[in-house]
């Protein structure tokens, strides 16, 4: 249970570009096209997903650590971990609401989206596989949520350019999304090999 | 008949024009199965953007001389062994994903050559980076030869060479392009050539052409004075399709931006990216990756440039009626 010895800077930054939720590793795909044909929207997931993914990795960390290990109940960590992950949005947004109305009103929207978001659930589990310490899994998910922010917001840009663009039969909506993906997927594959994390 | 189904597009022609010398030098180096190859991908670029575009515009379907443009910086930017097979995969890939089924031309997100290269690059890497053919000298050279025989393939480019640490070739080769590599991209001075026609014709923005090849050139100056890269700058410039696709593919007048303040951001990005990726990334050549990322970010560079206009003109427009007021007050 050693920590890999990776700067935690390196972490964060190999989470943005090559090791991208989306670009790299297909995660939190759902809302990441049915949320991007709107910029403003697109944004302010982003934005949630970054702040959640940070205070559940956190948090999670420490349940890992101090709640699953030593009680010796590893195999029920995935569901330990989606109930924290739910719990905390829950208790996110009844907090926001009380006493942040102008953020909630931006974000508290999307908070019960992000609940059954698999990049959340997927960030907590790469920080437990890679046995990252303390410090690396909270840069590690706030890396991970910035890259997540970044994909969905160029998502959502070049899908508001194309509204008046007339697709194919069949293609428009999902489809080219997937379309698009995929090719941005296959242009940030050309920064592969320039940090490794694991 | 020929005239109803095909779209003259003046821009495009000059493209063309410019690339012809490149083409007759590849000939000179690599023999005319550069022509076959290029002939092979025309045909088979333009039947798959007709066959796609048929879908959309029914009976009026055009085919676009973008689409020549396409398949001829496409054919220029492989290697002289490229087996044709792998050339139509790409050619066909690129016409179909990237840019029939974004709506054809003009609403290509990203440059569809770059799109092809690249897929071919990353699915089909032994074909791609193994053999390179030693170029012809002298006279005739290639003129009589169809292509550079088996004994001369699986010679490493000067780019491969300088990554692996290699010793450099002489400038003046790299700059009259006497070096294998791609069939477009080994003469720098054809290339400049054709930019300065490019942007004499006002073709092309040289506001995206100066400012990639000047961020790449600081960034690999930075690397070389701090001992990053052993390779000078001055090679760095030279050699690979950092020029080729700065002048003919970061260009593409639908995929790069339009406003004035974007063009500098981009090319800038194209130049630090390629830099980057040709440093410490896996792969040799990093301006096709960077050019398709630089892609990818234009609309949201156009969008978050337009919203911070918008910003400050409001805020401007926001103090002159403040100081109206103070003065009305006065």
């Amino acid at each position: 249970m050693i920590a890999p010895p990776i700067s935690p800077v390196i972490i964060f930054l190999a989470s943005i570009i090559t090791s991208n939720m989306i670009f790299a590793n297909f995660l939190g795909t759902c809302s990441y096209i049915s949320v991007s044909s709107e910029f403003k929207t697109a944004s302010g997931l982003g934005k949630a997903v970054t702040m959640v993914m940070v205070l559940t990795n956190a948090l999670n960390w420490l349940i890992y650590r101090f709640v699953i290990l030593p009680l010796g109940i590893d195999y029920l960590r995935n569901i330990i971990f989606i109930m924290v992950i739910a719990a905390l949005v829950q208790i996110l947004e009844m907090f926001m609401d009380r006493f942040l109305p102008d953020l909630h009103a931006n974000l508290g929207i999307f908070l019960p989206l992000i609940t059954v978001n698999c990049a959340i659930l997927g960030a907590t589990l790469f920080m437990v596989i890679r046995n990252y310490n303390f410090i690396q899994s909270v840069l590690f998910g706030l890396g991970s949520g910035i890259g997540w922010w970044l994909a969905i917001c160029m998502m959502a840009a070049v899908r508001e350019r194309m509204a008046k663009a007339k697709l194919p039969p069949g293609l428009g909506g999902p489809a080219i999304a997937f379309i698009i993906t995929g090719i941005m997927a296959m242009a940030f594959v050309g920064f592969s090999g320039i940090f490794t994390i694991q | 008949m020929f005239k109803k189904h095909f779209m003259h597009q003046k821009m495009m022609t000059k493209v063309l024009i410019a690339l012809l010398p490149i083409l007759l030098m590849a000939i000179y180096q690599f023999g005319w199965r550069v022509v076959l190859l290029l002939a092979v991908v025309l045909v088979a670029g333009s039947a798959a953007e007709l066959f796609v575009m048929q879908q959309i515009q029914k009976d009026k379907v055009k085919l676009t001389e973008a689409c020549f443009v396409t398949c001829a910086l496409f054919t220029l930017s492989l290697p002289p062994a490229t087996p044709i097979w792998v050339a139509v995969v790409g050619i066909v890939f690129g016409i179909v994903f990237a840019k029939a089924a974004f709506g054809g031309f003009g609403y290509n997100i990203f440059n569809p050559a770059l799109v092809a290269r690249c897929f071919v690059y990353v699915a089909f890497p032994t074909h791609l980076t193994y053999n390179w053919t030693e170029p012809f000298r002298g006279f005739p050279a290639g003129l009589t030869a169809f292509s550079g025989g088996v004994d001369m393939l699986t010679h490493a480019t000067p780019m491969i060479g300088m990554k692996a640490g290699g010793e450099l070739p002489p400038l003046s080769d790299l700059f009259f392009g006497l070096t294998s590599g791609s069939l477009g991209e080994t003469s720098a001075l054809l290339i400049l050539l054709a930019a300065i026609y490019l942007i004499w014709t006002k073709t092309a923005s040289w506001k995206i052409m100066v400012s990639t090849v000047a961020s790449a050139g600081i960034l690999t100056t930075i690397f070389y004075l701090t001992g990053v890269t052993p390779t000078p700058p001055q090679y760095m410039l030279l050699s690979g399709g950092l020029l080729y696709a700065a002048v003919f593919m970061a260009t593409d007048p639908v995929s790069a931006p339009k406003g004035e303040e974007a063009k500098w951001i981009f090319g800038v990005m194209i130049g630090s990216f390629a830099v980057i990726i040709r440093r410490f990334s896996l792969f040799t050549e990093g301006i096709m990756f960077a050019i398709l990322i630089a892609n990818a970010l234009t609309p949201l560079l156009e969008r978050n440039i337009r919203e911070w206009k918008n910003k400050a003109a409001a805020k401007a427009k926001a103090a002159v009626a403040a100081q109206g007021k103070e003065e009305a007050a006065r």
